[in-house]
């Protein structure tokens, strides 16, 4: 631990930071004006709002908003749990966060940080996942995962799940970056992923007071974190308006490349990547397009020779259809079917396609959402 | 003075006798009915009262008293006006010798108005049957001649009370009050609505073949617009013909609850849709004076379900009993009914609370958060009633045009009716109607696996995580699918069909 801040100051840093109307930069600059947080706190609104030029109200806001929760509390409760929190001046706060202008002012860690040359990639998208996002989310993030790279996400339902799962599979370490407090799970569904996660060397973190509730606004403001620990930053799925693009917007805003996935322009869910690719981003198509973009001096030990860039990863071979499934997969193509449209395409009756469709299925060539077939690419 | 009437009452769904003894005394002029009599009952009196009167009779102003016995069984409905009216003219000897004489091989039914004409009352039906082994002749309102006809007991049919008296004093002959006979009408069959007449959905109307020749509850799931109340509504007429016994039964029903119209003898099957907005007393029945709910008016014919989903759980729950006994048993505080429900569940709900997931046009809105709930609001223990679930999906305009004429419901329905024959055979010596409702031990004695099985129902869990227990399902839907096609023993590829038609996706969103 860094002795150059003392433990009163760090809770007073705790404190000032459970105001989240500010951008973190603006407290930095109110800590730096004031020399130290504790300063801060010892003023009334007037005098804060004079010396900051800030207005009385949010002064005063601030202010209150800072003595609604118990450092003290917070530090235990964090401790007992095994996390810890860090200020940007101790050693342990990551380097790339520091280097992030709105790096948070407190940051609560739950688990094991990245070394500082740690090839991290973030990977975000949508949590309303089409099977396409599901299938190249997994593929990516299995291909990542062994090549050693450390996978960033947000530990949200969707797309983050399914990369964060496919790490913990391999058992290989993950970074989530959450938008509630680290004492909270959300979505209560992923508290088991959360789990598996830590055990497998990987670190939950949040800038939120411990046990701060999810709210829509906490999400942009933690992917800024997400951007900032990650190089590149990859976009899977998300629609036109959402959450993923707004992590790339942040990550270009911070110089970090950004890449997309391209995908259908009939989906509305592949409409964010494919207007970043309008914009110029970087196009994935297979993991080695993300590998070359891990600067330098992250690469060592990685794991880089097995992927070569390939423009389409070729599908599983189909030798083993009997020529009845070839025409079902032929009739499927690149589409979602349901069983009907199948059964009119073979010239089938509804029992025959019936029996078709689940051996295909269960030897993994087809996977069926909503009724709706379509090709099990991967 | 005292007289004894016969009468009847329903309970459930059966009827029993009931004799109304008056007894009129000096005293202070009174008229009190004891006997468990409901409010309508009571409210006889005013009515009764001022049908004496305006019959010509007078009404003693003398201290009446009326008993309804058997005493300790509540008494609903309002034919007790005419044989307690009759009951009060006999006891004040204002009918002769002979007329009494008469009066005690009736059993009389009927509402009165003030003017002391008869109208008709709900419940006639069953209060017949169940009291034709008293063999009395009945008196029944006109307006229920025809069940009477129905009940193939002996009846009358006064207009009023007045012309009643006078045929029991023989100043007016029989044919006066009867009707000539004609034999019972039967409900015309309602044109059918044919399967053919609906586009595509082949997956769905495999399911519906399968359902109505197993009697198996289906579940339909599918966005806005792809057809999933025109194939319900269809259902019916693929489903084999009321038998006459079942057609009596459903009709008892609805006498009870005064929905016969122009009553008649029942011969299609119902179709019941109620909206999602029913309350649980209303679907299931009951009411401080029980009365049959839907699924009762549901019984051997079909109960469908739109916007499944949308129904409040309580309602969906209270379907459970149905669904596992084929009856429903209200119990309260003053007595326990049953009331028959076997009924064939048809239930439709959208994928999701918008209604576009799926839909290749439209995005959906909803969160998945959102989907979840709205699919958890179909409770397990429901599911688990329900064998078959199918997704519908939109019909495209091209295929929709090469589309070829699909079966016709006649064509569907030769097929149940020789799946049903084969279940007849099988469960001749037991309860057991259909493959639906087997027992686990017919379950095990008629669904055999083939071999091969194995590697299928593995894969099944493995890949779709069916549990253990739909285990069950499956082999009664095979068993099903194996009749249609009249074969001896279940064969793997009906198996694979029936994976089909697996529950809805529980997982939760994140699950990978």
């Amino acid at each position: 631990m860094n002795l150059g801040i003392s433990t009163e100051e760090r809770l007073a840093r705790i404190r000032l930071n459970a105001f989240l109307y500010f951008r973190a930069d603006w407290l930095q600059r109110l800590v730096d004006i004031f020399g130290s947080a504790q300063e801060i706190l010892k003023q009334d609104a007037n005098t804060l709002a004079r010396e900051a030029h800030l207005n009385p109200s949010t002064a005063a806001n601030l202010l209150k908003e800072a003595f609604t929760i118990n450092p003290q509390e917070e530090w235990d409760k964090t401790e007992q749990i095994g996390g810890h929190i860090y200020v940007p001046e101790d050693e342990e706060y990551p380097q790339s966060l520091r280097n992030c202008k709105e790096a948070p002012i407190a940051l609560y860690v739950l688990g094991k940080l990245p070394t500082e040359n740690q090839a991290c990639v973030g990977l975000v998208g949508t949590r309303k996942i089409t099977p396409y996002g599901r299938r190249v989310a997994q593929k990516l993030a299995t291909e990542l995962a062994q090549c050693g790279v450390t996978i960033i996400s947000g530990l949200a339902r969707g797309v983050d799940s399914v990369c964060h799962a496919a790490a913990v599979k391999l058992k290989k370490p993950t970074i989530g970056v959450i938008g509630t407090g680290i004492g909270r799970c959300y979505p209560p569904e992923n508290r088991e992923l959360e789990k598996a996660l830590l055990a497998c060397g990987g670190a939950v973190l949040s800038e939120l007071p411990f046990n701060r509730p999810p709210n829509a606004f906490h999400f942009p403001r933690r992917n800024r974190l997400i951007a900032a620990l990650s190089q590149p930053v990859v976009v899977i799925e998300g629609e036109v308006k959402s959450g993923a693009l707004i992590t790339a917007k942040l990550a270009l805003e911070q110089g970090k490349d950004v890449l997309a996935v391209p995908g259908s322009i009939d989906s509305p869910q592949s409409g964010g990547p494919n207007e970043l690719i309008r914009q110029g981003a970087g196009v994935v198509t297979c993991v080695a397009d993300i590998l070359d973009y891990i600067p330098q001096a992250s690469r060592f030990g990685l794991d880089l020779h097995f992927f070569e860039h390939t423009v389409q990863t070729p599908a599983k071979p189909e030798e083993q259809l009997s020529p009845r499934e070839h025409e079902v997969m032929q009739a499927i193509a690149d589409g979602q079917l349901s069983l009907d449209q199948i059964a009119l395409a073979i010239k089938a009756d509804v029992p025959e396609t019936a029996s078709l469709l689940f051996e295909l299925e269960v030897k993994g060539f087809l996977a069926c959402e909503n009724g709706l077939y379509s090709k099990n690419k991967f | 003075m005292l007289s004894n009437i016969c009468t009847g009452a329903i309970k459930g769904i059966e009827g029993f006798a009931v004799s109304v003894e008056v007894d009129i005394a000096p005293g202070m002029p009174n008229l009190a009915v004891v006997g468990l009599p409901d409010a309508e009952v009571k409210e006889s009196k005013e009515r009764v009262t001022a049908a004496i009167r305006n019959s010509g009779f007078d009404f003693p102003l003398k201290r009446i008293t009326v008993n309804l016995s058997p005493a300790e069984l509540r008494k609903s409905g309002t034919q007790f006006d005419l044989p307690i009216a009759l009951g009060i003219v006999a006891a004040s000897e204002q009918l002769s010798e002979t007329a009494r004489e008469k009066l005690s091989n009736l059993l009389v039914l009927g509402e009165l108005a003030l003017d002391g004409s008869l109208r008709p009352c709900a419940g006639v039906l069953p209060m017949l049957i169940s009291c034709k082994k008293l063999g009395k002749t009945a008196v029944i309102p006109p307006a229920n001649a025809l069940e009477g006809q129905i009940s193939a007991a002996p009846f009358i049919t006064p207009h009023t009370l007045r012309e009643l008296a006078d045929y029991l004093e023989e100043k007016i002959p029989l044919s006066n009050v009867q009707l000539s006979y004609v034999p019972p009408t039967e409900e015309p069959l309602q044109p059918i609505l044919d399967f053919s007449e609906v586009k595509g959905q082949a997956l769905a109307k495999r399911a519906l073949e399968i359902a109505a020749a197993g009697g198996h509850n289906v579940l339909m799931i599918g966005l806005p617009g792809t057809g999933k109340s025109m194939l319900a509504k269809r259902f019916p007429g693929i489903l084999p013909p009321l038998t006459q016994e079942e057609s009596l039964e459903i009709t008892k029903i609805y006498s009870i609850c005064n929905l016969l119209g122009k009553s008649r003898l029942l011969t299609n099957r119902p179709f019941r849709d109620p909206h999602h907005t029913i309350s649980n007393v209303a679907l299931i029945g009951g009411g401080s004076t029980p009365r049959p709910g839907e699924v009762s008016l549901a019984h051997n014919g079909v109960l469908f379900l739109d916007e499944f989903a949308e129904f409040s759980r309580s309602a969906l729950e209270v379907l459970r009993e149905p669904l596992e006994n084929g009856q429903v048993t209200i119990s309260r505080a003053k007595e326990t009914v049953s009331y028959p429900a076997r009924f064939t569940l048809v239930a439709a709900m959208n994928p999701c609370p918008c209604g576009n997931l799926g839909n290749p046009l439209k995005p959906c809105t909803c969160s998945p958060m959102q989907i979840n709930r709205y699919k958890n609001r179909i409770s397990g223990p429901l599911l688990d009633r329900i064998d078959l679930t199918v997704n519908l999906n939109p019909v495209k305009f091209t295929d929709w045009k090469q589309e070829t004429q699909g079966d016709t419901s006649a064509q569907i329905r030769a097929r149940v009716l020789t799946a049903r024959e084969i279940q007849k055979k099988r469960f001749a010596q037991t309860a057991t109607t259909a493959n639906a409702f087997m027992t686990p031990a017919q379950i095990k004695q008629f669904c055999p696996l083939p071999p091969g099985a194995d590697r299928i129902l593995e894969a099944a869990m493995r890949k779709f995580g069916l549990s253990a227990r739909s285990l069950d399902k499956i082999l009664k839907t095979a068993r099903t699918i194996a009749d249609l096609e009249n074969k001896e023993n279940i064969e793997t590829k009906h198996l694979v069909e029936v994976m089909q038609y697996r529950p809805l996706d529980r997982k939760g969103v994140a699950d990978l």
